[in-house]
């Protein structure tokens, strides 16, 4: 008996001479075995995967709706809801036959019909999804569990796109949930998934809950991240938003939680003291630190100043700055693209490993005809990524010469102002400070902040047509080599032009009960698999 | 009285109004985009144009206040840009473990804080007033935050004697929902122990330097019938106006408290709301508030008639 089960018996005791007997909650410990209570990275705020497309609502969205496809940790796209799919010998017409007996949350079965409700909204929103629909000439059910879909030009990387895990992913759901607008929410949360929304205890910013949906139906093959069979071991799993890390840190140590997704590093060194919890790395693809210059606006306007910010960068010190004296969370990037997976390269990107040249920097910031204009650098203190990254780059531009205006302020101004093109002194802006998941910028139909085209280009619009075509060489691409090739030539682009600055590589911790057991890592939590005891 | 009271009323009216144009502008005025929020990161610039008119978000400011003010006096708050829900229903959700955190506080402060106030102006220049006087310095002083870490730390993690964070509805058992509230009142009534005390020693050193008090001792009253009967009765005025106007920093403290301790409460709900930018739910809470403080100080009005016979109204 611990000292807590003592006191509570104590003033039980007490309260019981005094009080009639007053009902409290019990949780047997063969439930307690089947809960699994995990504290998320953020809030979950909103339940519609499509209509929102952060990081938080994918890894909730995933234990209550499927894809068709999803990839494994090799990056391959698998059969998830699919059973078999024909490409016609000219590429342009894809037969999808779904596997039988899926069912949907409220009991009705899964029909082609609601696939195409959903691909039809997916792809309003998603970039590879807009590119099929750009060339789309028909996406119809031809019975209840096939459908086709015939484009006017190929698409090679259909599967890639069907079972991506970055953001909006294309989840299946009942057609009269599919046909909500793209830019509305969706208000029920019915999917196919290996888990059930509990609606009626879900508290936005606070708590959601899922619980086992018995009728569904997993692969054969053992689960592999988004493939392979999803087979639940817990019953019900409890997401408890926690803002504070040392909280989480605490409740974690004192086994009110099971499993949290993102210890802050700091908190780290405390958590293995623990002999009941474990930390492990939590997504090997991990994710790439970035600020991003105005290409619209004097002075990052002109080639020479973005470039002596690239010769001055010390990559080192921002990884030092987010991750402390851990070296086995960084490492140095001499690309864009994620470390260790098939397209990452190096090409073009000494400059970025090399180190400091502070003698290079100021002389090109010279060249530049910089004449010590303000410099906007907006920075969200709210986000410690970007507040750590925020105030190296201040240091490292001043001591460049630049005069530095650090706009510090919270993530959602930066939201507001980076979208802004109005020139600096009148709302604009000149740099800004953010990172990618790794899975998100694996190749460049997924990695939207790689593209150079300009007006229509992420936040800065860097304009550079090489990298353009050098994406364009890649969607054409026959085979892996000629993928490597053309990404080769896009990374050496991006850094010549500095299309934005990579500051490192980093990775992330996650930490669980020493009772938690199959804990993977992940570009998100993998639940399936994991148990109790 | 009643009438009294109807016209005090009347005038949250006026009031509510007032706040709820200074909360809109504000808002409106505020930087940040809510479109941009949802839309996330891998979101291009149509799509966030596209959100910001599917929410209304477009909208001239005059148009904007107007639909939203009607809906007010309809009693529709509006609904929640990012969750989709009633700001009443993500309120409904949210109260009770703020007013059950407040609530336990102020017990709580009054039954610490009085006590001490009167002990420390009863011994008054001794050390037991000084030490008194100390700890309210320390509250003052030490942010909530802090002691709600001390709090878990000695308490919940070393001793596990309570839990960390969390919260459990009343209706699931009295001691779990008292047991997940301790450590927290403790953190945020610090303030108010400090507050409270300080004002009851400060009054009651007042009132017990007044002849009726000479006469009381005079006439053997013994020394409990002084200080609770004839002096601190006296001396309530002003406690309970320090106490009605410290609800305020309850308030503002619950927001911390429930962050350190996980609570589900209003604070945390404000919080979360002004980082999204979800206009309608900032404006619901606002005014709630605002709301309750108004009916806070009108019940603090009416009691000084339960302890100052003079009072009428």
């Amino acid at each position: 008996m611990n000292r807590r089960t003592l006191l509570q018996a104590g003033a039980g005791f007490g309260a019981s001479l005094l009080l009639p007997p007053l009902a409290a909650p019990a949780l047997s410990q063969g439930a307690a075995a089947r809960t699994l209570r995990f504290v998320p990275q953020a809030n979950l705020a909103n339940f519609d995967p499509i209509w929102g497309t952060q990081y938080v609502v994918r890894n909730a969205a995933i234990l209550v709706w499927d894809t068709l496809y999803g990839f494994d940790d090799t990056l391959t796209p698998r059969r998830q809801m699919v059973e078999s799919e024909e490409t016609s010998s000219d590429g342009l017409t894809w037969t999808f036959r779904l596997r039988p007996g899926l069912k949907w949350h409220d009991g009705t079965p899964v029909r082609a019909q609601d696939c195409v409700a959903s691909l039809a909204r997916w792809s309003s929103r998603d970039s590879m999804g807009l590119m099929l629909k750009a060339i789309q000439k028909e996406l119809v059910a031809v019975d209840d569990r096939t459908f086709r879909w015939v484009l006017s030009k190929p698409y090679p990387k259909m599967l890639m796109a069907l079972g991506k895990n970055s953001t909006p992913m294309a989840f299946m759901m009942p057609e009269r949930i599919a046909r909500t607008d793209p830019f509305q929410q969706i208000n029920e949360y019915v999917g196919s998934g290996p888990m059930r929304f509990v609606r009626n205890e879900w508290v936005p910013g606070a708590k959601a809950v899922f619980e086992r949906f018995a009728d569904y139906q997993p692969r054969q093959e053992p689960g592999n991240w988004l493939a392979g069979g999803k087979r639940m071991l817990v019953d019900r799993i409890e997401w408890t938003i926690m803002p504070d890390p040392a909280t989480a840190s605490a409740a974690l140590q004192n086994g009110e939680v099971d499993w949290w997704e993102n210890p802050i590093t700091d908190l780290v060194p405390q958590l293995r003291r623990n002999r009941n919890v474990r930390v492990d790395i939590a997504d090997p693809l991990g994710n790439i630190g970035a600020f991003r210059m105005n290409y619209l606006t004097a002075p990052f306007n002109n080639l020479k100043a973005r470039q002596a910010v690239m010769a001055a960068l010390n990559q080192e010190d921002y990884m030092r700055a987010l991750v402390g004296d851990d070296n086995n969370l960084w490492k140095k990037l001499g690309g864009f693209f994620t470390p260790g997976t098939p397209l990452y390269t190096e090409q073009g990107g000494d400059v970025l490993r090399r180190g400091p040249q502070m003698d290079l920097a100021k002389r090109l910031l010279a060249e530049s005809g910089y004449k010590g204009e303000p410099v906007p650098c907006i920075v969200a203190q709210d986000q410690p990524i970007t507040k750590a990254q925020g105030d190296v780059t201040a240091d490292l531009l001043k001591r460049i010469g630049f005069n530095v205006d650090f706009v510090a302020t919270d993530w959602g101004t930066v939201g507001q102002r980076r979208a802004m093109k109005n020139p600096v002194g009148q709302g604009g802006w000149s740099m800004f400070h953010t990172w990618h998941a790794g899975a998100d910028t694996i190749n460049p139909a997924v990695y939207i902040a790689i593209r150079g085209n300009g007006e229509r280009a992420w936040f800065g619009w860097p304009d550079v047509p090489p990298v353009e075509s050098a994406i364009a060489e890649w969607f054409d691409a026959p085979n892996l080599e000629a993928e490597k090739t053309a990404i080769g030539k896009l990374n050496a682009a991006a850094v010549e032009n500095v299309l934005y600055v990579p500051t490192g590589f980093f990775l992330t911790y996650q930490a669980w009960r020493a009772n938690v057991s199959g804990i993977v890592k992940g570009p998100f939590p993998v639940p399936w698999g994991v148990s109790k005891a | 009285m009643t009438a009294y009271i109807i016209r005090r009323v009347l005038a949250t009216i006026p009031v509510m109004a007032i706040v709820a144009f200074f909360v809109f502008s504000l808002l409106y005025l505020a930087p940040g985009d809510p479109a941009a929020v949802i839309a996330g990161d891998q979101a291009t610039p149509q799509d966030v144009e596209r959100i910001r008119e599917s929410l209304g978000l477009d909208r001239p400011f005059v148009v904007r206040f107007g639909s939203w003010l009607w809906d007010i006096i309809h009693g529709d708050l509006g609904v929640s840009i990012f969750t989709n829900l009633p700001v009443t229903t993500m309120i409904a959700q949210r109260i009770e473990p703020t007013l059950s955190l407040m609530i336990l506080t102020l017990i709580l402060a009054i039954s610490i804080a009085v006590p001490m106030g009167v002990l420390a102006a009863w011994k008054q220049g001794t050390w037991i007033d000084r030490a008194v006087m100390g700890f309210a310095v320390l509250g003052f002083s030490v942010p909530v935050f802090v002691v709600g870490y001390l709090l878990a730390y000695v308490f919940a993690l070393e001793l596990d004697w309570l839990p960390v964070q969390g919260y459990t509805a009343l209706k699931n058992g009295f001691f779990p929902w008292l047991e997940n509230l301790v450590l927290p009142a403790i953190a945020l009534g610090g303030v108010y122990i400090a507050l409270i005390a300080r004002i009851t020693r400060a009054t009651m050193l007042e009132v017990l330097s007044q002849d009726y008090i000479r006469t009381a001792r005079a006439k053997g009253a013994g020394q409990r019938s002084i200080l609770f009967v004839h002096a601190l009765k006296n001396a309530a005025v002003p406690i309970v106006t320090v106490i009605g106007i410290g609800i305020a920093l309850l308030i503002g403290g619950a927001v911390v408290t429930e962050s350190v301790f996980a609570i589900p409460g209003l604070g945390r709900l404000t919080v979360d709301a002004i980082l999204r930018r979800d206009y309608p739910v900032i404006q619901g809470v606002v005014l709630l508030f605002s709301f309750i403080y108004v009916l806070v100080n009108l019940a603090i009005d009416l009691l000084y008639t339960l302890f100052d016979p003079r009072i009428r109204y």
